[in-house]
């Protein structure tokens, strides 16, 4: 599907064509504040996506679309006026401009908004946009990822495998003089693997990753192992014995379980909960909210990583920032609007899903900091409990902390020991106490394979995880069994 | 009709002259507005126009699919071949292809759909009944200390559809909505729950004042949180915890699912899966529904269909090209917007009241567990095991007494379908989906 601009010009790199021209970019922050407001902005968005779907052993269909528009946001004190359009026509831009103005009550006159380009740092650019890259190309890796699921195991019965990316260019421009245009490329592989095993027993797994990374990604992170590993989570938990319910200890696996961390802790950090004080972490700065075992990290600047940004959704730099220092509550996630009205300063977290949307604060990759432990050591010290391998997902409930992890692959761990797989589990806790309790945190790598996606508020993000192996007491397991203890 | 339904149409042919053996054009068109008040001014006010167009091909059995929102004439033009050219990507399959000419027949008189109210509603509207609804929310309750977000706001939108087979069709609709989340605090534990009520018609929807103390009473009542021991208790659903159930019980009849066996129902049509008294439906021509339109996302006809019908398990949903695998017809449930192909989904899915009062419900029970909000998906299509957190009220003797929180509900969907043990009189739709407060007879309640 390489486009036909590309086949032609071949030095056309897609960020050197500007999506609106800087004059016009102007004159539209200039008439969005023509009511007199405090701030405005223009946000310009191009998304070009494809997509390769694979199931019953067949490539199903090969998609691709192009959405554009732009969002104009006027901010007047505390009130803030948004519209977006999918015309980039001069008549569109215009009235988006002054229906965002609408907010503010001002006369105002028309002045000039001057705006000049900043500088970005490169924690992704790539030499071949994803959007480039041959169709063909991207329905090989479906293509290799079904057959090496059904090549695992004769038990594998189904894969359903998906290939989607999307290179989106954005442009910023505000009020305050600056402009910054990015160029965001994502992609994703991934396969869910049914098996069936003795007595009709379904069981599933599920694995993918990506990044912002080059295509040539998938020649080492390739869709044989893509597929192994979703066809061996789904063979893992086959004869799972029902998981007991109650409080026990838990060791979580490193890499993917960093998604508790991110629903437990992370959303509770972002600064419009915050703000509004419905977040049980509002007022906690300086105090201890966790064992001091655990130092949390959000950082935006990792290089090809699936939430690393080089420029947030307002222009901002994306930054490195230690949320908690050993158990000690050290700052939030800010976009500007929230800095502001709060007296501090954006931390490059403004992001939204598209120019439809409204930035707001949000995680990039948020990880917790390696301790002392081996993962053996871990385990081992592990008298009765739940090993926790592998997550389906998880929500919270920003405010009181409640949240709900579904562990898609858990075991057993007695004396020590790794035992039988358990099916069912489910954990569920409060955020601080979960991190209070959080007694061994290993000095082991935490892989994160580029498979996350926040959603807050209806909008959708991809973001990073990650944990090394963790061990928490007095957590709650659901399952079906009630135990006879207590 | 407009220049939208003269477009699809011209691309649908022009995609046929480019090599299509067939064609689709899915086409929406709208305009919508919100606001969130805060402290009785306003937060944000968004308004927007929004378009875009999915063109599905089908070339000798292969199929291809682009979708735009630039209707620029030369992206059309480049769009077009797009899509053909992608269709050579995929594998040619028999049953690929639009819905069969029997099957795409005569459009259902629905009813209205557009409320010329809602589509001239003044911005103020909005405005005010948000204000309203904040300060109705903060004089609640002296413990209700800060909102989440209230706000309201209405769109309307316009869907266009024309195919290579002659179908062709067009329907706008409108909705309204107002939606309030207050945070209670008691000064050691935040809370927070929220409501929202959404219709097609203005005088359809709750006053801002309904809302406003659904959303305050909810929060308020959960203050003071605990886990319980676990135990196996009866267990009650609200009716918005209800029409997650269902909607479970809906995701497991998907056709496509129950085709690749990945469905715990796909081995039970015909059989009794619930008491006689239980009855899932859904519907897709429901008067001033949510989810009514005259066709789905690929023209067929919507249509009234019984997933569960006194206990037995009567129909599955399908699309065109899942009918077409499973050797059965299409129901009218190919659900859609314009970036994404067909896939099955519901209408207006509910079940159907029964004639208990809920307060008598909940009365019957001596100890049990009253639940008001989830959290996780919890629900596995395939396997059927289900397991969510769960907060609520626990029920003492009859009677809604201590807040509960930090517990999860768990068991498998086929035995809860099965413990069913009471239907509530009070059918409530939220959003397109409705169900009346439902009790299970015993269920794991998992905390301590």
């Amino acid at each position: 599907m390489a486009r036909t601009q590309s086949k032609v010009v071949k030095a056309a790199p897609a960020q050197h064509r500007t999506l609106l021209p800087q004059g016009l970019v102007e004159r539209l922050l200039s008439a969005a504040m023509e009511r007199g407001a405090d701030f405005a902005e223009v946000y310009v968005e191009r998304n070009e996506t494809t997509a390769v779907t694979l199931e019953e052993q067949q490539v199903k269909s090969a998609q691709a679309g192009l959405s554009q528009g732009v969002g104009v946001r006027v901010i007047s004190g505390a009130r803030v006026g948004y519209a977006y359009s999918d015309d980039l026509d001069d008549e569109a831009l215009f009235r988006a401009a002054r229906t965002a103005a609408f907010i503010a009550q001002g006369g105002g006159s028309e002045r000039p908004f001057p705006v000049s380009r900043t500088p970005l740092p490169t924690f992704y650019r790539l030499e071949k946009h994803l959007a480039d890259v041959a169709v063909a190309d991207k329905r090989e890796l479906v293509v290799r990822a079904n057959k090496a699921a059904h090549a695992y195991d004769k038990r594998v019965k189904q894969v359903l495998a998906t290939y989607a990316d999307s290179t989106k260019r954005i442009l910023i421009a505000n009020t305050r003089g600056h402009l910054a245009e990015d160029t965001q490329d994502l992609c994703r592989l991934s396969t869910m693997v049914v098996a069936e095993g003795k007595g009709g027993e379904r069981r599933t797994g599920f694995y993918g990753g990506g990044g912002r990374v080059p295509f040539t990604h998938f020649d080492t992170f390739t869709p044989e192992m893509v597929a192994r590993e979703a066809a061996r989570q789904a063979l893992a938990s086959m004869g799972a014995a029902d998981a007991e319910a109650g409080q026990q200890t838990v060791v979580l696996a490193p890499g993917w379980s960093g998604i508790l961390l991110h629903e437990a802790v992370g959303h509770g950090l972002e600064a419009d909960f915050i703000r509004k004080g419905t977040s049980l972490f509002a007022g906690k700065l300086g105090q201890k909210v966790a064992s001091e075992l655990v130092t949390v990290i959000d950082d935006g600047t990792m290089a090809n990583a699936r939430g690393s940004l080089n420029v947030d959704d307002e222009g901002h730099p994306t930054q490195f920032k230690v949320l908690i220092e050993r158990g000690v509550l050290k700052g939030y996630m800010s976009d500007s609007l929230n800095a502001q009205l709060m007296g501090t300063k954006s931390t490059g977290s403004g992001r939204r899903e598209s120019f439809k949307h409204l930035p707001m604060p949000r995680m990039t990759n948020t990880y917790l900091a390696p301790g002392e432990d081996t993962p053996e050591d871990i385990v081992r010290g592990v008298d009765k409990g739940v090993y926790c391998a592998n997550f389906g997902g998880g929500q919270v409930d920003i405010t009181n902390g409640n949240f709900v992890f579904e562990v898609s692959e858990a075991y057993e761990i007695k004396k020590g020991r790794l035992g039988r797989p358990l099916k069912g589990v489910t954990l569920i806790g409060v955020g601080p106490e979960a991190l209070k309790n959080v007694t061994r945190v290993g000095n082991d790598p935490m892989p994160d394979p580029g498979m996350g996606t926040c959603g807050k508020d209806g909008q959708s993000v991809p973001v990073g995880v990650g944990l090394p192996t963790v061990r928490i007491d007095n957590m709650t397991v659901g399952g079906t069994k009630v135990g006879g203890r207590r | 009709m407009s220049g939208y339904e003269a477009l699809a149409k011209k691309l649908v042919q022009k995609a046929v002259k480019r090599g299509a053996t067939q064609a689709e054009v899915f086409l929406q068109v709208g305009r919508q507005a919100d606001v969130r008040v805060r402290d009785g001014e306003i937060e944000d006010l968004t308004q927007a126009t929004s378009k875009g167009a999915g063109l599905r091909v089908f070339v000798r059995g292969r199929l291809g699919f682009a979708w735009t929102s630039d209707f620029d004439a030369t992206t059309l033009d480049a769009f077009v071949d797009r899509a053909i050219a992608l269709a050579q990507a995929s594998a040619p399959n028999p049953l690929n292809g639009l819905p069969e000419k029997k099957d795409l027949g005569r459009f259902p008189d629905v009813g209205a759909l557009y409320d010329p109210e809602v589509a001239s509603l003044p911005p103020d509207w909005k405005i005010q009944a948000s204000v309203e609804m904040e300060k109705i929310v903060r004089a609640y309750d002296t413990r209700i200390k800060t909102i989440d977000s209230v706000g309201a706001g209405e769109n309307v939108h316009e869907v266009y559809l024309a195919n290579s087979a002659g179908a062709h069709g067009a329907w706008q609709g409108t909705s309204v909505y107002l939606y309030a989340s207050p945070v209670a605090t008691d000064g050691e534990q935040l809370q927070t729950s929220s409501w929202y009520d959404a219709k097609r018609f203005f005088e359809d929807l709750e006053t801002p004042e309904e809302v406003a103390k659904k959303a305050a009473q909810r929060a308020v009542r959960l203050l003071g949180a605990k886990k319980v021991k676990s135990q196996k208790v009866p267990v009650i659903f609200d009716p918005t915890m209800a029409a997650g159930f269902v909607a479970s019980i809906a995701a497991a009849a998907n056709g496509d699912a129950v085709y690749k066996k990945a469905s715990f129902l796909a081995s039970r049509l015909g059989q009794r899966i619930a008491p006689e008294w239980i009855t899932i439906v859904d519907d897709g021509l429901k008067a001033r529904g949510l989810g009514t339109s005259p066709f789905d996302g690929e023209g067929v006809p919507t249509r009234r269909t019984a997933i569960v019908e006194g206990g037995v398990l009567k129909h599955f949903l399908y699309d065109a090209f899942t009918a077409r695998k499973a050797k059965t017809r299409s129901t009218g449930n190919a659900s859609r917007g314009y970036r994404s192909l067909p896939g099955i989904g519901t209408n207006n899915l509910y079940l159907e009241p029964g004639t208990k009062r809920p307060e008598e419900i909940i009365r019957e029970v001596p100890n049990g567990f009253y639940v008001t909000a989830m959290l996780g998906h919890g629900a596995n299509t395939v396997t059927g095991e289900y397991s969510r957190g769960a907060n609520g009220l626990w029920i003492e003797n009859g009677q809604l007494t201590r807040p509960v929180q930090e517990v999860t509900v768990a068991g498998n969907l086929i035995d809860m379908l099965q413990q069913l043990d009471a239907v509530g009189s009070d059918l409530t739709f939220h959003g397109s989906t409705g169900a009346p407060t439902i009790r299970f007879k015993e269920l794991t309640v998992s905390g301590e």
